[in-house]
């Protein structure tokens, strides 16, 4: 809201206008701007949605005269007296959108210019001057609120007003020469054939007020917010008068900006009142009596105003004091303030006119513990490895172009949520993986010219459950993720999840991945099993799956080299290895005490053996057989190289390195125990699996 | 003939001994080794040969002594100076080569970084789990109870028209859902499921469809407090907001209060705190709309509270100095790697 400081001055005295601005500042018009307008001083505030009364001079002026205490001055709008009905016929067919119209009708009035003061204030609150009694339209709605309307009467068919719905695909040429189809959420003002203006928008361009114009109707109405707002916003045809109506005028100022205008109109633009004024359905005004106990002001702001004080205060505000009693006085809103309805909205209105510097600042609240949730730990933990590991944390869209979710998710076969309007230009997808997202942001980052696009991300995706889920109480999962992506091949992606699951307390299970649960292991732990995806390259990917004791097993993450035309279509030329882990679900992990073992001082003994097997044969099922022996004194399994030659160990074999760690607690092994052991693990491995030792 | 006390005579060998430690130690080529000789041990002039005369002029009473002290201390400065011919002669017989440019590259480490948005998120969350608050999760796909109606958001409210909001349409669910579009909706899912005294953090994503620029973006990130104890007055929630914005700025930091609107605070207020002789934008806040509580089944009689909101990218852009909010979602290495975290959360 514009406020010309010349105008203002009508209505109060106003005080310098630095400190005034400060002042309403701190009273709840935010002051945006101060600027010389010729001789005038335009000085824009910030309205709040709740305040309509300030959208016209006079909600301002009152706002400084209670602020300053200081006299506000009304102008009176009387009119002359005018015995005969005019000839006009006002109707309401919408009368949930429109409760009431009022019209009045000037004969023989002079269209011309209007005057230079007219002309002066209206441009400093950025109106051009049109004509005189369109100028007086918006002088009355900028001073009081209220908008209005001026039709010619003569170019009014049937003479007749009706409020009605537009009919869908209805047309109307607006003033700005504009034509627009309308809908049936719209409400239009018509005359005996059409519509003339579009209801507490836009007049129509057929009926606007020309040089020619001799007899004036003058509207000034009630309208419902919501079809104007539609109306404004679907036609994208916003004005002051539809900013005004969407946020409720005053009542009250209905008819009163009707009287002053046609004051104004007679005294400026000549013509005589024809008859008095033809109104039609029922104002909608209810203001609120309002019980407030002046001891509850201390209550919420936690600084006394003695109830005197308050009456001060609410008093010039328009609230006028019903019944006062020991405990509590009733008060009556005034109409302009509809937002005021209940007890607290009274203390809010005491508060800041008494003004906030006077809550005070050091107040203690009593200290209480607090301890960080497990996710939120578990998150912590995930990106401290990553960052660790020299990734970059990422953020990028929840919501993705339908091309970066064709991949489909690790995560469900339910098709991805879509969202109205789009997140931006096409993106209108709820990602339901964040790896294409991530691959499209290592491609930017190469691209620009970085080091390096080795990025991760802490984020959700969001997967619609199946219908059949029933008792969920929310339709949508919203796991939380841990993705990364890096260059290079599925090996260096599997490194990073390893080191991921080891801070999280889990390793790797070889039993786990060939799918017999846990094995010797009565821990959780997780096994690696081959995996087709869209999302990732044929044969290049694993998924992870966490086994726990008495639970059954769950993938909780993928792994792998990322599809090829994922990458193409993210931008990327090189091969890219990423990972993506499920958090959600893990937050026993952020809960585990950590196990602590003993170590042993006595000296280890390492051993390598050189196992051929069929090339079909998993590492997983080596590590098993060894494992299942149940040795007490192995430490540690280790891979030391594979190495293939058709020619010396035969077609789709391979030769396994396997580096074996033994140490016993209780005491020193001798080389000769060590390779009974060892022999142990061999048989078992040649029982399992068909390796043999090579010679 | 006076004499020399052998508190003085001791004094001068151990000084000796100092500037010997040093000047052998820091020899690196023949020359210098050399020159330090000459200076400590030359046989004419030395300063150890100096000091044996004083040897002489000493009480003879104090001769035992002094002679014992000079015999150590010339016995260490041999040592030391064969240490350091040693030393010198083993680098000048190896190959030049085997010295090393120690202005190479060293290997390198690469460093990850937390996102400088994550950085500030952790540091409001840990600045108000000082204070008691305690950090809670919830969804952003929400429904129309959340987001709008328990926070006083009636249905016909502007707040709600489809042009402003990310509706979603989900198959098994009869009444549209939306992307949150602000995280307050936690705070009311929280208050359904807990019994005041409640001190909570919500933060976290949260939608709305502004066209993006410098200072807009359609995803954002917030971070809303909520208190609810009986009690509770506002100038409580002046006295927290103080207390954080001392902590985030360091310093005794005010704040202060300028009227404003938010459907679910009543008085609602806009925070600003004093950051280099400035009032600068903090965020909203004010105490919680009985009608809220009412909605979660709080009874406002017996309860009050307060709720505050700030917007992370607006904090994160002022404290790292990023002129457009944009570059946060760029994910561009070269930017992200320009936000250490400075250890504060």
């Amino acid at each position: 809201m514009i406020v010309s400081l010349d105008w203002l001055g009508d209505y109060v005295d106003l005080p310098p206008v630095d400190e005034l601005t400060e002042r309403l500042l701190l009273a709840g018009l935010n002051h945006e701007a101060t600027e010389a307008v010729g001789a005038d001083t335009a000085v824009d505030l910030e309205v709040t949605s709740n305040r309509p009364d300030c959208l016209g001079h006079i909600g301002v002026a009152r706002e400084i005269a209670v602020l300053y205490s200081r006299p506000l001055r009304i102008p009176a709008a009387e009119l002359p007296e005018a015995a005969a009905k005019a000839a006009v016929a006002v109707e309401i067919e919408a009368g949930d959108i429109c409760p009431y119209y009022s019209a009045r009708v000037i004969r023989g009035v002079t269209i011309g210019p209007s005057p230079d003061w007219l002309v002066r204030r209206l441009a400093t609150v950025g109106i051009a001057s049109v004509n005189n009694v369109v100028d007086i339209t918006n002088y009355v709605m900028f001073e009081c609120g209220q908008p209005l309307h001026a039709f010619d009467l003569a170019r009014l068919a049937g003479r007749r007003i009706v409020v009605r719905r537009a009919r869908s695909g209805e047309p109307f040429v607006a003033i700005n020469h504009k034509q627009y189809e309308l809908t049936d959420e719209m409400c239009v003002i018509a005359d005996g054939s059409r519509p003339v203006a579009l209801a507490g928008v836009m007049g129509g361009a057929d009926t606007e007020i020309t040089p020619a114009t001799t007899d004036v109707l003058l509207e000034s109405a009630q309208f419902a917010p919501l079809p104007v707002r539609t109306a404004a916003r679907r036609l994208v045809l916003g004005s002051p008068s539809s900013y005004r109506f969407e946020r409720g005028p005053d009542p009250a100022a209905v008819d009163w900006a009707s009287r002053r205008a046609t004051a104004l109109i007679l005294e400026l633009a000549g013509g005589q009142l024809d008859g008095p004024v033809v109104e039609t359905g029922r104002l909608a005004c209810r203001p609120a009596t309002i019980r407030l106990r002046p001891a509850r002001v201390a209550e919420v702001l936690g600084v006394a105003v003695p109830s005197e004080r308050q009456r001060e205060i609410l008093q010039p505000l328009g609230f006028v004091e019903q019944h006062a009693g020991d405990e509590a006085t009733d008060w009556l809103a005034p109409t302009w303030r509809r937002d005021c309805w209940r007890e607290i909205d009274l203390v809010e209105e005491i508060a800041r006119v008494e003004g906030y510097d006077r809550v005070p600042e050091d107040v203690a609240i009593a200290a209480r513990p607090v301890q960080r949730s497990a996710r939120e730990r578990l998150a912590r933990m995930v990106g401290e490895v990553c960052v660790a590991a020299g990734f970059c944390e990422a953020m990028t869209r929840s919501v993705v172009a339908e091309p970066l979710e064709a991949w489909g998710s690790p995560w469900g076969r339910t098709a991805a949520l879509v969202c109205r309007p789009p997140l931006v230009r096409g993106a209108d997808r709820l990602r339901r993986t964040l790896l294409p997202s991530l691959a499209e942001a290592r491609a930017g980052s190469l691209a620009a010219g970085a080091a390096h696009g080795d990025l991760f991300e802490i984020a959700r995706a969001y997967l619609q459950r199946p219908e059949a889920s029933g008792a969920a109480d929310s339709p949508v999962a919203e796991p939380l993720l841990l993705a990364a992506v890096t260059g290079g091949d599925f090996f260096k992606a599997k490194g990073l999840a390893a080191a991921v699951l080891r801070r999280l307390g889990l390793p790797e299970s070889a039993a786990a991945a060939l799918g017999d649960g846990l094995g010797q292991s009565a821990a959780a732990a997780v096994g690696y099993r081959p995996l087709g995806s869209d999302l990732f390259a044929a044969g290049r990917a694993a998924e992870i799956v966490l086994c726990r004791p008495e639970l059954p097993e769950r993938r909780i993450g993928v792994v792998g080299e990322l599809a090829e035309n994922l990458c193409e279509a993210s931008g990327l030329t090189a091969p890219v290895a990423a990972i993506e882990l499920r958090l959600d679900g893990l937050e026993f992990l952020a809960d585990a005490e950590p196990e602590r073992l003993p170590l042993s001082g006595l000296p280890a003994i390492d051993r390598d053996i050189n196992l051929v097997v069929a090339e079909s044969v998993p590492w997983a099922a080596v590590v098993a057989a060894i494992e299942s022996v149940g040795c007490r004194e192995l430490e540690s399994i280790g891979l030391g190289d594979i190495w293939r030659d058709a020619e010396r160990l035969g077609p789709d074999k391979k030769s396994l390195v396997v580096s074996l760690r033994l140490r016993s607690h209780e005491a020193t092994l001798s080389a000769d125990q060590a390779n009974s052991l060892v022999a142990d693990m061999v048989t078992a491995c040649t029982r399992a699996t068909g390796g043999v030792l090579r010679r | 003939m006076s004499h020399v006390s052998l508190e003085a005579f001791v004094a001068e060998l151990d000084e000796l001994r100092t500037e010997a430690e040093r000047n052998l130690a820091d020899a690196t080529d023949a020359a210098a080794l050399e020159t330090a000789r000459v200076s400590l041990l030359g046989a004419k002039s030395g300063r150890l040969k100096l000091a044996q005369r004083g040897l002489g002029q000493l009480a003879k009473a104090d001769k035992p002594a002094g002679g014992k002290h000079f015999n150590a201390v010339k016995q260490a400065v041999d040592e030391l100076f064969s240490a350091a011919q040693a030393r010198i002669t083993a680098a000048a017989a190896g190959p030049i080569a085997a010295a090393i440019d120690v202005t190479l590259p060293g290997e390198p480490i690469r460093l990850g970084r937390v996102h400088p948005l994550s950085q500030t998120i952790r540091r409001v969350a840990a600045i108000m789990g000082h204070l008691g608050f305690e950090v809670v999760d919830g969804p952003e796909v929400e429904d129309q109870w959340h987001n709008f109606e328990a926070l006083a958001i009636p249905a016909e409210h502007p707040a709600r028209d489809p042009l402003d909001n990310f509706y979603l349409s989900v198959a098994s669910h009869a009444e549209p859902l939306l992307l949150r579009s602000q995280t307050s909706t936690v705070q009311i899912r929280v208050m359904e499921r807990r019994s005041p005294p409640l001190r909570i953090v919500s933060l976290g994503r949260v939608y709305r469809p502004d066209t993006a620029d410098a200072t807009h973006y359609p995803m954002f990130h917030q971070v809303e407090g909520l208190l609810v104890e009986p009690g509770i007055t506002m100038a409580h929630l002046k006295s927290v907001l103080r207390s954080f914005a001392s902590s985030f700025l360091g310093g005794d930091v005010h704040v202060r209060f300028r009227p404003s609107f938010f459907p679910f605070t009543e008085p609602s207020v806009e925070v600003d705190m004093e950051w280099n002789g400035r009032w600068i934008e903090m965020g909203g806040a004010g105490m919680v709309d009985p009608a809220v509580l009412e909605a979660v089944g709080y009874d406002p009689d017996a309860v009050s509270g307060f709720a505050f909101g700030l917007g992370v990218e607006r904090i994160a852009a002022r404290r790292f100095g990023v002129a457009d909010i944009r570059d946060f979602y760029r994910n561009d290495v070269r930017f992200l790697e320009q936000f250490s975290d400075r250890g504060q959360a």
